[in-house]
């Protein structure tokens, strides 16, 4: 494994820890997303990756080189870690080349063309940063951090701060960027639509907890716990035989008559489709249609078995890791 | 439509106060270019061709001597207290602001003392180390010394603009940089440095014009600048003339470097986001621990407790002399004097910048701009033009006008206004527009928006800007030389006038009376600001 985090303990106050026992390992070249809400630790995560915090315990290994460790502290700048940080912070003294090459050892000045062009700046060299786009300045931030050839490069929030208009094609951007040039990088996000598009793998963490480390196909498919389920997407509760099962929206059909009847609570158009807030079993449910529908009016629906989702009774309890059942 | 030209008509009545008001300011400069064409030049260009370059070249000398040493006192510690944790951080932060609080002509009359042949200084290395008594039996009333004894009252300037601007860099390019492997020492002179070039140099600009604002120290110290050179000719001299064509010529310099600084500030003014997390970051090996606590003790010694503890000895010296009812008496003059003239300064700043906010007006900016130069005119040009302005009047009324509570008041308005538009307009900036127009749609009229939602959302800014007047006018010794009224004297005069006849010691109770009440508003600023 070309990352190992093992038993990773984080605390400022030893009663408040922020990260407990994390455990995980990367492969080289993925791209791993980390899910968390604000305050969840996932900042902090970073900061003891790229050495600007010491942990309490357990250990991060990187390119079989530990890191840090109860006794070994290796400062930020001899990491290899590149990061990129939030809001992408270029100095505003110096132009696009300046900042890129600012401190860089003389052994990656001939790999500056190389990145201007992969990250598409060469156009831009001379431009201070007041004068380039949000997108733009998000590309020289990450090509001031690969051009040092990093073993892990580590982006904060990466798209937190630009235009949903322009997000799509500044994500297809970095990602071709990451890609072409290999780089293992984990990226912090509270975007589940940002990581099922960019990363290799989704690593969801919930107050200091590692809640579920796998596929994004598979984690939405076969969520650990709840709240791996519920942060990855809509989901309906159903009461079968006195047993609570979960159902996605988009597995959910509706159709002239079933044994499952509900009441339409509210009809809104989402773009391609109608988004449905009705009642089922006492219960809110959301579902999508391609027909509009009166609030009030009675509707049918229908579902596979095999999309029933089903946890065990300590689902809720993000601090353990129930299993499921299905 | 009717309802809004009758705004329109409104503002514009406000506006045309404020253009009034800003006539009012510089109707005595107006004065000193009018009345000083008609001037018989002789002595002027009998001053320019044997004695101009001396007070030119001392001018300079002592300025750039005195730039340096603020710079150096002043810079390092604000990075330290910035961007480090350490145990008293907070306690040195207070500590290093406090000689604020005592006025550049004390802190000369007092080391002037200290180090003169029978001060304590050579009377210890005479008593207590005999071998380096030659050593340091020297004249120490020399321009290098003196430019050291001003850095200590000023380098508070660049320690406060610093320490602001050091604690918005925050974090996120502090981090960055340890991430670009940069050290603590590349990170101030690479980062540190250059994004504080804007604050810095509005640093400097106050501290140049203190230094040629300065009357009573260089006077003590026997050095030519202009402004002794204002005085000479007005006060010995009894040359009027020559006086008003060397403050022309002192208005002249002062515009130089306010439109240079106004260029360097716009020039360097780099826009980037300062980010929430503002706490100390770097870490303290025992050495840097070490460094720190030297540096700071050694300026917060020098700069405060040596000329404090020197002070407090000299008054129990003297204390079966000190006239403690002449204390009280001029205690009572200097806090009348300041009070009227900052809540004066402070009602009018309150409204231009008000109707410049909602007028929306190019001309009002423009009269921002012609406020923010006044405090950069020397006490000496402001009084010299105030006479100027006066005499005529004086004449034709028959009674005194110069030299009575009211010019000087109106003094004191001209040179003290910039210095309360600073933490007022910024507190004001920090309210968006759509506030006023929230106030509109609920029905507020201006006045009764301004006194209901402004006044109490910038009441701390109101203070700050209080404080800051009040103590630079307590402080303020040209003008209140030139301007005051006949019999009347405050602190600040009577300390000049006692070091001048070689009385320090009698001089210590004025002195340190100046400095307690700065002490007190300086930690009400500081926790104002603090809260704000």
């Amino acid at each position: 494994m070309f990352l190992k985090i093992k038993n990773l303990e984080k605390h400022y106050q030893k009663e408040k820890p922020l990260i407990k026992s994390l455990d995980f390992n990367v492969i080289k070249g993925d791209i791993v997303s980390f899910i968390g809400e604000s305050g969840s630790g996932k900042t902090t995560f970073l900061r003891c990756l790229a050495g600007l915090e010491d942990i309490n315990d357990g250990s991060i290994e990187l390119n079989k080189v530990v890191l840090n460790s109860s006794k070994i502290f290796i400062e930020s700048h001899k990491r290899k870690i590149g990061f990129v940080f939030q809001d992408y912070p270029l100095f505003p003294h110096l132009n696009v080349i300046d900042n890129i090459t600012f401190n860089l050892d003389s052994n990656f000045k001939n790999k500056v063309s190389g990145i201007l062009e992969l990250t598409g700046l060469t156009d831009l060299t001379k431009r201070f940063p007041h004068e380039l786009s949000g997108g733009e300045q998000q590309r020289v931030s990450i090509a001031r951090a690969i051009i040092r050839e990093p073993d892990l490069l580590l982006l904060d929030e990466p798209f937190s701060n630009l235009d949903s208009s322009i997000k799509l094609q500044i994500k297809n951007e970095i990602y071709n960027i990451i890609k072409t040039s290999g780089i293992t990088t984990i990226l912090v996000t509270h975007d589940i639509k940002e990581s099922f598009s960019i990363a290799d793998k989704i690593l969801i963490f919930k107050a200091g907890v590692l809640q579920q480390y796998d596929e994004p196909f598979k984690i939405y498919c076969n969520p650990s716990n709840c709240y791996c389920a519920k942060a990855l997407g809509d989901l309906n509760m159903i009461n079968i035989a006195s047993k609570i099962y979960y159902l996605r929206p988009e597995n959910i059909r509706i159709v002239n008559n079933s044994n499952y009847k509900g009441i339409v609570n509210k009809c809104s158009f989402v773009g391609k489709e109608f988004q449905i807030n009705a009642s089922f079993f006492e219960e809110n449910w959301i579902l999508f249609s391609k027909n509009s529908f009166k609030a009030g009016c009675e509707i049918y629906i229908s579902f596979n078995d095999n999309d029933l989702i089903q946890f065990d009774s300590n689902c809720d309890n993000y601090f353990t890791q129930p299993t499921r059942e299905q | 439509m009717e309802i809004s030209l009758n705004q329109i008509k409104k503002n514009s009545f406000k506006s045309l106060i404020v253009v009034l008001l800003a006539f009012i300011i510089v109707l005595p400069i107006i004065a000193l270019f009018v009345v000083s064409i008609g001037f018989d030049t002789t002595n002027f260009f009998y001053f320019a061709d044997y004695l101009l370059l001396d007070y030119t070249l001392s001018t300079l000398y002592l300025l750039g001597l005195t730039i340096f040493f603020s710079f150096l006192f002043g810079i390092v510690p604000a990075w330290f207290i910035s961007t480090s944790k350490f145990k008293g951080r907070r306690l040195y932060d207070l500590l290093l602001y406090l000689p604020l609080a005592i006025p550049t002509y004390i802190m000369a009359f007092s080391y002037g003392d200290i180090l003169s042949f029978s001060g304590p200084f050579q009377s210890f290395v005479r008593d207590f180390i005999p071998s380096l008594t030659t050593l340091v039996n020297q004249d120490y009333l020399q321009i290098e010394v003196l430019s050291i004894l001003l850095s200590f009252s000023l380098y508070p300037y660049l320690y406060a603009a610093c320490r602001i601007s050091f604690t918005l860099i925050g974090n996120n390019y502090i981090n960055l940089s340890k991430n670009l492997g940069l050290n603590e020492l590349k990170t101030f002179f690479k980062i540190g440095i250059p994004l504080s070039l804007p604050a810095i140099f509005s640093a400097i600009f106050l501290i140049s014009m203190e230094v040629l604002n300065e009357y009573g120290a260089v006077s003590y110290f026997g050095i030519n600048t202009y402004t002794s050179g204002i005085f000479r000719a007005w006060g010995s001299m009894a040359d009027m003339e020559t006086a008003s064509l060397l403050a022309i010529l002192l208005f002249l310099v002062v515009c130089f470097f306010f439109f240079i600084e106004r260029w360097i500030t716009n020039r360097y003014n780099y826009s980037f986001k300062s980010n929430s997390d503002l706490s100390p970051n770097f870490k303290n090996s025992s050495k840097k621990l070490i460094l720190i606590h030297i540096t700071s003790l050694i300026i917060i010694f020098a700069a405060f407790v040596i000329p404090i503890l020197y002070m407090v000895n000299n008054i129990f010296v003297d204390f079966d002399n000190i006239d403690f009812f002449d204390v009280f008496k001029l205690s009572k003059n200097t806090i009348f004097i300041s009070f009227i003239a900052s809540i004066l300064i402070i009602l009018v700043v309150l409204f231009i910048q008000y109707v410049k906010r909602i007028s929306n007006s190019k001309v009002l900016n423009v009269v921002g701009e012609i406020i923010s130069l006044t405090y950069a005119l020397p006490g000496a040009v402001i009084g010299i033009s105030i006479i100027l302005l006066f005499a005529p009047i004086n004449d034709s009324l028959g009674f005194l006008l110069i030299g009575s509570i009211p010019v000087l008041v109106y003094a004191y308005f001209i040179r003290y206004m910039a210095v309360a538009v600073s933490p007022i307009l910024t507190s004001f900036k920090k309210y968006p527009k759509k506030l006023d127009d929230a106030g509109k749609s609920i029905g507020l009229k201006p006045f009764q928006f301004f006194r209901k939602i402004f006044v109490p959302l910038n009441k701390n800014a109101i203070i700050i800007a209080f404080c800051i007047c009040f103590v630079d006018i307590m402080k303020d010794l040209p003008l209140t030389l030139i301007l005051r009224p006949f019999n009347f004297d405050t602190l600040a005069t009577q300390t000049y006038e006692y070091a001048i006849e070689e009385m320090i010691t009698k001089s210590s109770i004025y002195s340190l009376t100046i400095i307690i009440f700065g002490i007190i508003l300086l930690s009400i600023l500081s926790i104002k600001q603090s809260k704000k």
